[in-house]
């Protein structure tokens, strides 16, 4: 979900310069993202809130690319880090927008899917869209989340830029709709450090009913 | 996004008059090494090539060499000058403590880092939580184990890429936008085009205490444009990007007070 | 937008790749180069003179060294030491000497460089169903540079760009980035991006085709496999668009073989020529499975999670020709269950049911069919099921999830 949506803001960003100015606008103007303060905030399409332990950056929405239920943050720009969040995910609805015609796809969410069913829906996101040429599950353990019984999954994977990146997921399928907390991060230094924030993220998760 | 998008993305910004560019971020506790440090330059990453009228970059062997030694000369000068002691990787097996697969995950990390810096800095698309804060980046643990195994203080990566224009050229009309929509960002070529960025990574902290774009076009083919293949362009590049590495805003505000 | 740039690494492999890239052509049939003409151009020890050969070489030697360091390869000696048997014995005169990286990366493809190395991906050994079949794909690779295909197409490009400037940087999209700025070394090394540098005309790809039949032929292997290889590549794209509902992609192998049929047709007659009557062939089948068993359930696994329904079952559908298993059972339950469209949970369950039937079904195959069982209401089954994937697994990283299952 966050690794597509990086080289479109690489290649957008490459418009926005003008000639011979400084290298970069520097750090004023527009950016695709957005401050998220350290208080209660709803994130995807409403239905979930949580609070993060320290500001965080919010990847803006574009309107034709990205999935209302997803949200997009990150601390250090997408290709070290990220946290993601789907909020009621229909059955039905896809994590990411994609072209029926594509060859390869990312298969839909269903509403009766198990955990280990949703997780292969996870890898095949990574496979397909986020270039992943291995992916390996390291452990999915039941955790409740959002007062419902829900699972945690770990996870690594090898991308195309060779670096190994790990995540963590907890999620939860409540009245037919996806809930989930995603992380990943590049496996040496970020992850480590930024679980934390994750877990935090996490228990102070809720539903807005 | 490979390195090459990266480059891509950078030379975006190369516009049509000749110009140099270069933006420093640093820490802000950043003093440029001085006295007895010892500094691991990696892998630096040469290329010239020559500039084809249909916009191909045709690798030249021997400019490359050229170019590989006297950046390398350079950068031996530049460093003694500051008085240090610099080694310069050109394997990723010459690293004594530390295995090739090491090494390679190292880099590997660093470019990850080192896009993030450019795209999040440089290009504009900022993260409004290191706004104004100067260079937050770290390749963490990794790095400093490193530099304890093989007893550096600061680590070097250098990417320089040159391309010169063959005989006859004529300066093509804008494909950059256009290529941007396409799926690459296609730099806007002239004459001749540098590229050049270098990172310096604290390996007592892991942290990445300075960062540097070079870039510079000439619009006019066959103007050597700090021509990477002689000793003075080398040097000249060398400077640009390493010599007048500034102090973190915290140590200037600080000079400035007292 | 560039939401297609991660596509580069895979697809642009297949299309500006060693499979392929002819440039623009007319429907002008040509006369079929003749095996018997086709001699090795380069022998072994050769060392190229002019400034733009030697230049290309230094990228491919700094390109080695970056694949050689990637994280991308599959380490196994004995596959690694197989393989370059393999390419000793039908890679040219130096081949003997030659280095081989396998990547792990699910794409058909293959590439060999004058320089002394050759890389074979994972994918192109899931396609091949025999020793022949692998022979001719690293025989044809290798009549590119043994022709010096690589040098001349690299002078016709750069001749034809001196004019063309767009219609050269969009030729491919890995082509595209490639063409912009050659002289970054790590961008090369990114494994098949180099091969963005190459694009074969028509005369080049006949050429290799004769070289590679001959070679075949020469070695002992039964020269038509080599059409059976282009069929099956054939056939599977046409299951993959067909399944999506189009024609062909753009930029598949279809744009880049123009009358693969004429191409096919060629390479038919050409085995006929080079094959001696009383002289026996080998396709080298059963060798071949043996040696790619151990990767063979983590091949299938990539292919399928990619999700692309219609060329997975028909890869399968093909590998099952020499006979169903537990494993190939499994695995089309898999691209049922990935295809998620009506009905699809039923013929997965199906699967999954024939698979764990077979004595050499793999663990997972029992986890997915006690949730299909369960799904079905059968708990009692499912919990059984679910009780022989832990007895397999029992270290199975959702074992904690599938104990609470069974309660």
């Amino acid at each position: 979900m966050n690794h597509f949506t990086r080289l479109a803001l690489a290649c957008a960003s490459g418009l926005a310069l003008s000639a011979c100015s400084s290298l970069g606008t520097g750090e004023y103007g527009y950016s695709s993202y957005a401050l998220v303060r350290v208080r209660q905030v709803n994130v995807g399409d409403g239905s979930l809130t949580v609070t993060p332990p320290r500001p965080y950056n919010r990847h803006r929405a574009f309107l034709w690319s990205d999935v209302r239920d997803v949200e997009d943050w990150t601390l250090n720009g997408p290709y070290l880090d990220g946290i993601s969040f789907v909020s009621g995910l229909k059955g039905g609805a896809y994590l990411i927008r994609q072209s029926k015609r594509a060859d390869q796809q990312v298969p839909k969410f269903r509403s009766d899917m198990t955990p280990p069913e949703i997780v292969a829906m996870l890898e095949s996101l990574y496979r397909v869209k986020g270039g992943a040429v291995e992916f390996r599950t390291l452990s999915l353990q039941p955790r409740p989340f959002l007062g419902t019984n829900g699972f945690q999954l770990d996870y690594e994977h090898l991308d195309g830029d060779e670096l190994w990146r790990k995540g963590r997921a907890v999620g939860a399928v409540i009245d037919g709709k996806l809930y989930l907390i995603l992380f990943d991060a590049a496996r040496s230094h970020y992850y480590g450090t930024i679980l934390p924030d994750f877990e935090s993220i996490v228990a102070s998760a809720q539903l807005r009913r | 996004m490979r390195k090459w998008g990266l480059a891509l993305a950078l030379a975006a910004a190369v516009p049509m008059s000749a110009c140099v560019q270069t933006r420093q971020f640093a820490d802000v506790q950043f003093t440029p090494p001085q006295g007895d440090y010892k500094l691991l330059v990696l892998r630096p990453d040469v290329s010239v090539g020559s500039l084809t009228t249909g916009g191909m970059v045709e690798p030249r062997a021997d400019w490359t060499e050229q170019a590989r030694t006297n950046i390398i000369t350079a950068l031996q000068t530049q460093q003694g000058g500051r008085g240090g002691k610099l080694h310069i990787l050109e394997r990723r097996s010459q690293l004594t403590g530390v295995s090739e697969q090491e090494v390679a995950d190292f880099e590997r990390l660093f470019y990850a880092v080192g896009q993030s810096i450019v795209i999040h800095k440089y290009l504009g698309d900022y993260l409004p939580t290191k706004r104004g804060k100067g260079l937050e980046y770290t390749l963490g643990e990794d790095a400093v184990r490193l530099g304890q195994r093989t007893g550096y203080d600061y680590a070097l990566f250098l990417h320089a890429e040159d391309s010169v224009a063959s005989g006859g050229r004529v300066a093509l009309g804008v494909l950059g936008l256009a290529g941007c929509i396409v799926g690459f960002c296609a730099p806007n070529i002239g004459g001749a085009a540098q590229l050049d960025y270098a990172g310096l990574v604290d390996l007592k902290t892991g942290e990445v205490v300075w960062f540097n774009v070079v870039s510079a076009s000439s619009q006019v083919p066959g103007i050597a444009f700090g021509d990477l293949r002689s000793p003075q362009g080398a040097a000249q590049m060398v400077d640009r990007l390493l010599n007048r590495m500034k102090p973190g805003d915290a140590i200037r505000r600080a000079r400035v007070k007292s | 937008m560039c939401t297609r740039c991660f596509e580069v690494s895979r697809r642009s492999l297949l299309i500006g790749g060693g499979a392929a890239a002819a440039a623009l052509t007319t429907g002008i049939a040509e006369a079929r180069v003749l095996p018997r003409d086709m001699v090795p151009l380069v022998g072994p020890g050769y060392k190229p003179t002019d400034k733009d050969e030697q230049g290309i070489w230094q990228l491919m030697d700094r390109a080695e060294e970056e694949i050689s360091g990637s994280n991308l390869l599959i380490n196994d000696p004995k596959l690694t030491g197989y393989l370059k048997d393999l390419i000793g014995k039908v890679g040219g005169p130096a081949a003997k000497d030659f280095r081989i990286y396998l990547a792990h990366i699910p794409d058909f493809n293959a590439m060999m460089f004058p320089t002394g190395f050759a890389v074979v991906f994972s994918g192109l050994l899931l396609r091949m169903r025999n020793e022949a079949q692998l022979a001719g794909v690293i025989a044809h690779e290798s009549g590119h540079f043994l022709r010096r295909h690589m040098i001349r197409s690299w002078r016709d490009e750069r001749r034809k760009t001196d004019i063309f400037a767009i219609a050269a940087m969009a030729a491919g999209v890995g082509g595209a980035a490639g063409g912009v700025y050659l002289g970054d070394y790590v961008q090369l090394a990114q494994l098949g991006t180099i091969l963005s540098l190459f694009s074969y005309s028509r005369a080049m790809e006949a050429e290799a085709d004769a070289m590679g039949v001959r070679l075949l032929a020469e070695n002992g292997y039964q020269p038509l496999e080599m059409a059976t290889v282009w069929e099956q590549l054939i056939g599977e794209e046409t299951a993959s668009a067909r399944y999506r509902r189009k024609r062909r992609r753009r930029g598949s192998l279809f744009d880049t073989h123009p009358s693969p049929d004429s191409r096919l047709a060629d390479l038919r007659i050409s085995a006929a020529e080079v094959t001696e009557a009383g002289k026996a062939y080998d396709n080298g089948r059963e060798r071949y499975l043996a040696e790619i068993a151990s990767i063979r359930p983590m091949m299938l696994d990539d292919q399928v999670k990619l999700n692309d329904p219609g060329a997975s079952q028909y890869l399968i559908e093909t590998l099952a020709r020499d006979g169903w298993n537990g494993l190939l059972r499994y695995y089309e339950g898999e691209v049922w269950r990935l295809r998620n469209r009506h009905g699809d949970d039923a013929r997965a369950a199906l699967s999954y049911a024939a698979a764990v039937a077979y004595p050499d079904a793999p663990a997972d195959a029992w986890r997915w069919h006690g949730i299909s069982l369960m799904k079905a209401g059968r708990s009692a089954e499912a919990k059984s099921a679910f009780g022989r994937y832990l007895t397999m697994k029992p270290d199975a990283s959702d074992a904690a999830w599938v104990r609470q299952v069974i309660g």
